[in-house]
């Protein structure tokens, strides 16, 4: 598989991935990788992203999410849940 | 008794299902793995020279099937799980992993959707 295509998982290809600018700044070495705070669930994972921490909106609260090489080509809001787990009331 | 790559088979049992009964092994590739060794599509395993039998076995092992090709899938499974998506979780809790509806038949999703897919181990022959 070519490594475009598979950012892309089943979009046209001449679409390309889909690409949010997202406010990313290259911490610098010493320095604390502070979190992004976004709302773009559908922001596909570049690998570029690899190593930052994202806080992912859920619709309520901000999810933190730290990105690792196998999420490549992923959403970001995939990481971060939208639903409360059902649990029967004791 | 026939051997087929270490297992035992009946040798009434039809070529046809005895090579489906390995994981990942379907109708498709068994009709081909057939017709390259010019076995009738009807034929038992007892009929076959003991010759057949030896190259069959031989094609079955350069193939990914049975407990490797089970491997694969768990660990496709085991990653979606291991970074925590939504999917992994959804294996994790045996439901829906596409978006199905809930609120009832849910049998398949709960047969398939595990951690372990395609289970252990199984014993075959006969």
């Amino acid at each position: 598989m070519q490594p475009t295509r598979c950012l892309m998982k089943g979009r046209s290809v001449w679409k390309g991935p889909h690409i949010v600018p997202l406010p990313i700044v290259r911490p610098k070495p010493g320095e604390r990788i502070k979190s992004i705070k976004t709302q773009a669930r559908s922001a596909t994972i570049l690998p570029s992203f690899v190593g930052l921490k994202f806080q992912v909106h859920n619709g309520k609260v901000y999810n933190d999410v730290e990105i690792t090489e196998d999420m490549v080509g992923h959403k970001l809001g995939e990481f971060s849940l939208t639903r409360k787990p059902f649990i029967w009331k004791r | 008794m026939v051997f087929v790559l270490g297992n035992n088979f009946h040798p009434q049992k039809l070529v046809k299902r005895a090579l489906e009964s390995f994981y990942s092994l379907g109708p498709q590739t068994s009709a081909r793995i057939m017709a390259k060794y010019t076995i009738h599509p009807l034929a038992r395993l007892g009929s076959l020279p003991t010759k057949t039998i030896v190259s069959l076995t031989a094609e079955l092992s350069t193939m990914t099937i049975d407990n490797d090709a089970r491997r694969i899938v768990q660990d496709n499974i085991k990653r979606l799980r291991d970074m925590g998506s939504y999917r992994g979780r959804r294996h994790a809790m045996g439901l829906p992993v596409r978006g199905q509806n809930t609120r009832s038949q849910i049998i398949t999703a709960r047969k398939l959707n595990v951690l372990e897919r395609g289970g252990g181990d199984r014993i075959r022959g006969t």
